[in-house]
């Protein structure tokens, strides 16, 4: 047992540190594998097989993958996989455009060319992708010099619009709270609301208020008027309602020390609030969302080739270097990746550092997380327009391959849309979209699919959930799609739209407007199945084309119905989002009795108790909770909501040095955010297919209810509105 | 043999109640502990049960009592208690007398008593300087300063800690002096200030807060400990983290975990 798990941790080593193999720095002997291996891919891709040997070939390299996929290689066995699934999916691409092309009709190659150029997307990215994302660099954290004389100094730019107070003071008292020489620490709140209740507060707490005569260029201008009137070493952005740790300095700064061409590092982004697919669908801390993905693997794959990019909060740039591009970027709406496109053809550093150090807020709804991705969507196809990473200087090829796939990645909408109705050309317009028979679709198509989907299954782990990615992609698809094309036509056109945050939603609704294109394409996928198994039962047409184009119908209608769902808008009843923790807490109350007990969860607004023992407390009771962290300890008058087991209190009007105190022992611990970061369950393709059925189409129901309540009302109100006009 | 002594500034502020659930807390971890009663009050067998009626002390007569140890007595929870004793101003005067003949009085005494190496004293000493600081100090090898979180206790640190000083610092088995800020109330800033200012000027590892807490009284009106009478109060929590530093300091270990830290 003992020499197993030792062979066992050899063969992760090996595997993990086969690119410091000594063999690697022979560039000749490297160059005879290169063109040796691509012959060899060569020859894989592009020869003729007979129906029975693409089978075998299907069937072996999908063992292959498998048995790969349940060894401990470590890294090599990744790159294993991505190596068959390359190539099979390359094969796939080589027979379909050679083999599966032959259109007749006007109609037939119209749509087989567009279902073709979608693939030829699709397998782009999905190329990209393993190169961006098959080696991690899992960047360590470098400690700061023990001299704190030498230690830079720091401005900490927090720019607002118009987010409400109580968002943003808790990251001004976090900001306020970082460990740093305190002579050494500026913390500017910059509204661009220009609000007397701002410049007050920040008066009150001893931090600097600025603000600009217009809002041009909106974040970026903001920002870009700070740096002209502020003079740190370094600047550290946050959005208004990131809260950083207090250790956000301390952890992210030694890589300048010790890399002088550094000019940027970027942390995640982790928020402590559900994203409107958690919150509506239910999935929090069940189903990763986009940012774990996001910030747990592109980000720190990314980083292996000195492309990481600057994502607009909890990042630090050099100011030096951030003045030789002219500011932080104003081109484009997406600021952030563009001024990191620009750090790098000057040849500076990026740095991405996978350390939780910073959380916000979540977008409330889907149509306020649509409003967000749609200006992603938009700024990345501007920068794709205006200084497009694949041409200009400065660039190594692999920056350019990680700066293009960050910004093809949102050219997936009209791609989305493709694979969400081409089984329709063939059950509704009896279109074929493929020259060939079924039977060979599948023995090529089948592998390419499978064998992408476990090996990026492998890659993603925990950071994402087989078909999810579908199910993301599907709510945004159409509402990007015209941004990104427009952007492409004019990257002029266009307005920057701030995302709202801290909204409430009283009683659960469905935002019809938003869900619109869900229902027209479940609406189609429905009827496409409906018309298909009325043709097999009828024995209408090739029934094997038939069968493919069905499974194919039943996807999509999955995908689609939990896209449709997000729509549902869940009740939001606290305004400010809870985070789960559990400090040693103490009820102190008025009888001078008191109660050991435990947070469950605490919030801008007020805190959960959890007690050994059931207490009855009066409702509306006023008492003071101590919460404890080593030898701190803070008291803080609140109001009792409920009680029993578990006890909710409501903060009092606190002073601002009781605010300070609550930020610091809870908001701003260091600890907060690493333990549940990226500690999602795994992926398991099957299982998470059935995750995405159950809260796809096993919840049609209640959305089918709403749909006929909302549409009775409708026609009620629109009656009533006539009989008034007749009147 | 440990020995601590719990002293005070000021009167009133808790050291019998300190000493009594201390002695709780150590003996339910199963150490062998005795609380000597080295104050005139005689109060301290009130907190673990002893009849008000119990005369019998370490200053009753020569002619009643020969030995200290025919004077323990043992109270709830087992622990042993060696009271002062229901004395008269004779029996107070001879006892002074004796304390000043010899200094070591108490230490001799308690060496005399044959505890086993890993066995804790608790000496309740009377507030202020006396003859009684003075014996206690010079046998102690930890000392406990119990305070208010308040100006009165504040001012009176720098004396009392130069006291400390004095008699302690210079033998070689003194082990340190932990500060037990007592009955804190944060609601009350000035309370919770000082109390920063303590730890902050202290260490904050030679500081334990044992908050306000009415079950803290209601334990004693009812005969019983706090940690018996009221387990999930934030009192009987930082008796057993004021025991946990205290058996670090004095190199003992115990056997619970304390709530603080377990995060």
């Amino acid at each position: 047992m003992k020499s197993q798990t030792h062979n066992k941790s050899k063969l992760i080593e090996l595997g993990d540190n086969f690119f410091d193999l000594s063999i690697w720095k022979n560039w000749l002997l490297c160059l005879v594998m290169a063109i040796f291996a691509t012959l060899l891919a060569y020859i894989v891709i592009s020869t003729p097989l007979t129906l029975t040997e693409q089978i075998i070939f299907g069937v072996f390299a999908f063992c292959a993958v498998f048995a790969i996929r349940n060894r401990p290689w470590g890294r090599l066995g990744i790159l294993m996989m991505i190596v068959i699934s390359v190539t099979v999916s390359l094969r796939y691409m080589y027979w379909r455009l050679t083999n599966s092309m032959d259109f007749t009709t006007p109609l037939d190659n119209f749509l087989g060319w567009g279902l073709a150029l979608a693939e030829i997307y699709s397998l782009i990215v999905l190329l990209l992708g393993y190169i961006q994302t098959a080696m991690p660099l899992k960047r360590p954290v470098v400690l700061m010099p023990p001299d704190l004389e030498n230690w830079p100094t720091v401005d900490v730019l927090i720019p607002t619009y118009n987010e409400s107070l109580s968002v943003v003071n808790t990251a001004i008292l976090a900001a306020k709270s970082m460990d740093w020489p305190a002579d050494k620490l500026r913390i500017y709140l910059l509204d661009d609301g220009r609000r007397e209740e701002f410049k007050e507060f920040c008066h009150k707490v001893g931090v600097n208020y600025l603000t600009r005569e217009n809002n041009l260029h909106n974040k970026a201008g903001n920002l870009n008027a700070a740096l002209r009137v502020t003079d740190g070493q370094y600047v550290a952005i946050f959005d208004c309602d990131h809260i950083p740790t207090r250790s956000f300095l301390q952890v992210s700064m030694g890589w300048f020390s010790k890399d002088p061409k550094l000019a940027m590092i970027q942390t995640p982004h982790y928020f402590f609030s559900p994203d409107p697919f958690e919150k509506n669908l239910n999935i929090y801390k069940i189903v990763p969302n986009e940012g774990v993905l996001f910030y747990g693997l592109v980000q720190d794959g990314n980083d292996l080739w000195n492309a990481s990019f600057f994502c607009g909060s909890c990042a630090i740039l050099e100011r030096k270097a951030l003045m030789e591009i002219g500011g932080i970027a104003v081109e484009t709406v997406t600021e952030d990746a563009h001024t990191a496109l620009k750090l790098s053809r000057k040849g500076y550093n990026l740095a991405y550092l996978a350390i939780p150090q910073a959380a916000g807020l979540a977008t409330e709804s889907l149509s306020g997380h649509i409003i967000q991705r749609r200006r992603w969507a938009r700024g990345m196809a501007q920068i794709f327009r205006v200084d497009n990473p694949l041409l200009g200087r400065g660039l190594s090829i692999w920056q350019r391959l990680c700066y293009s796939n960050a910004m093809l990645h949102f050219f997936y909408g009209l791609p989305r849309l493709v694979f969400l109705t081409a089984p329709l050309a063939y059950l509704l317009l009896g279109a074929e979209v493929f020259s060939a028979t079924a039977i060979l679709v599948v023995v090529y198509a089948l592998p390419h699919i499978l064998i992408s989907s476990i090996t990026n299954s492998k890659i993603q782990g925990s950071f994402r959930h087989s078909f999810w990615n579908e199910v993301y992609e599907t709510a945004l698809a159409w509402y990007i799609l015209f941004p990104v094309l427009l952007a492409m036509v004019n990257p002029k056109f266009g307005a920057f739209n701030a995302t709202a945050k801290g909204g409430l939603v009283k009683e659960e609704y469905v935002d019809w407007r938003v869900s619109t294109p869900y229902i027209v394409l479940l609406f189609l996928n429905l009827t496409g199945f409906i018309v298909g198994i009325t043709k097999v039962i009828l024995n209408e047409g090739a029934t094997s084309t038939l069968v493919i184009n069905l499974v194919w119908v039943t996807f999509n209608i999955i995908i689609i119905s939990a896209s449709a769902n997000t729509a549902r808008e869940a009740r939001q009843l606290r305004r400010s989002p809870r985070v789960y923790a559990n400090l040693p807490a103490t009820i102190f109350l008025p009888n001078g009795k008191t109660i050991v007990c435990e947070t469950t969860d605490f919030s801008q607004s007020g805190l959960d108790l959890l007690v050994a023992n059931p207490v009855n407390l009066t409702l509306g009771q006023k008492i003071f909770v101590s919460i404890f962290r080593g030898n701190k300890e803070v008291t803080l008058p609140c109001t009792v909501a409920r009680s029993g087991k578990s006890i909710g209190v409501l903060l009092d009007v606190l002073t601002i040095q009781q605010q300070v105190d609550y930020t610091r022992i809870t908001f701003s611990r260091a600890d907060n955010w690493i333990n549940t970061w990226g500690k999602d369950s795994k992926d398991a393709p099957l299982k998470s297919f059935k995750e995405v059925m159950t809260y796809g189409i096993f919840n049609l129901a209640p959305l089918l209810k709403y749909g006929i309540h909302d549409l009775i009302l409708s026609m009620r109100v629109k009656a009533q509105r006539k009989s008034y006009t007749r009147r | 043999m440990k020995i601590i002594s719990i002293i005070s500034a000021n009167g009133g502020v808790g050291k019998t109640t300190i000493a009594a659930n201390l002695a709780t807390v150590f003996k339910k971890n199963g150490h062998h502990v005795l609380a000597v009663d080295f104050d005139p009050k005689n109060s301290l067998r009130l907190h673990f049960g002893i009849d008000l009626l119990h005369t019998l002390g370490i200053a009753s007569s020569k002619q009643i009592l020969g030995k200290w140890s025919q004077a323990i007595i043992k109270g709830s929870d087992d622990v042993s208690i060696l009271p002062f004793g229901n004395t008269s101003a004779d029996e107070r005067n001879n006892f002074i007398g004796e304390m000043s003949n010899n200094p070591m009085l108490l230490k001799e005494q308690l060496i005399t008593l044959g505890l086993p190496n890993n066995a804790i004293v608790l000496v309740d000493t009377p507030a202020g300087p006396s003859p009684y600081l003075d014996q206690s100090l010079s046998a102690a090898n930890l000392v406990i300063l119990a305070n208010h979180a308040d100006g009165a206790s504040y001012s009176m640190l720098q004396m009392i800690n130069a006291l400390v000083e004095q008699q302690c610092r210079t033998r070689v088995d003194f082990l340190g002096s932990f500060y037990v800020i007592n009955q804190l109330d944060r609601s009350r800033q000035l309370a919770g200030d000082i109390a920063d200012i303590m730890s902050m000027q202290l260490g904050a590892e030679n500081v334990g807060p044992i908050h306000h807490d009415q079950s803290v009284q209601e334990a004693f009106a009812f005969g019983t400990d706090v940690i018996h009478y009221a387990p999930d109060s934030r009192a009987s929590m930082d008796f057993i983290e004021v025991s946990l530093l205290v058996s670090q300091l004095i190199g003992i270990r115990l056997g619970v975990t304390a709530h603080r830290d377990s995060f």
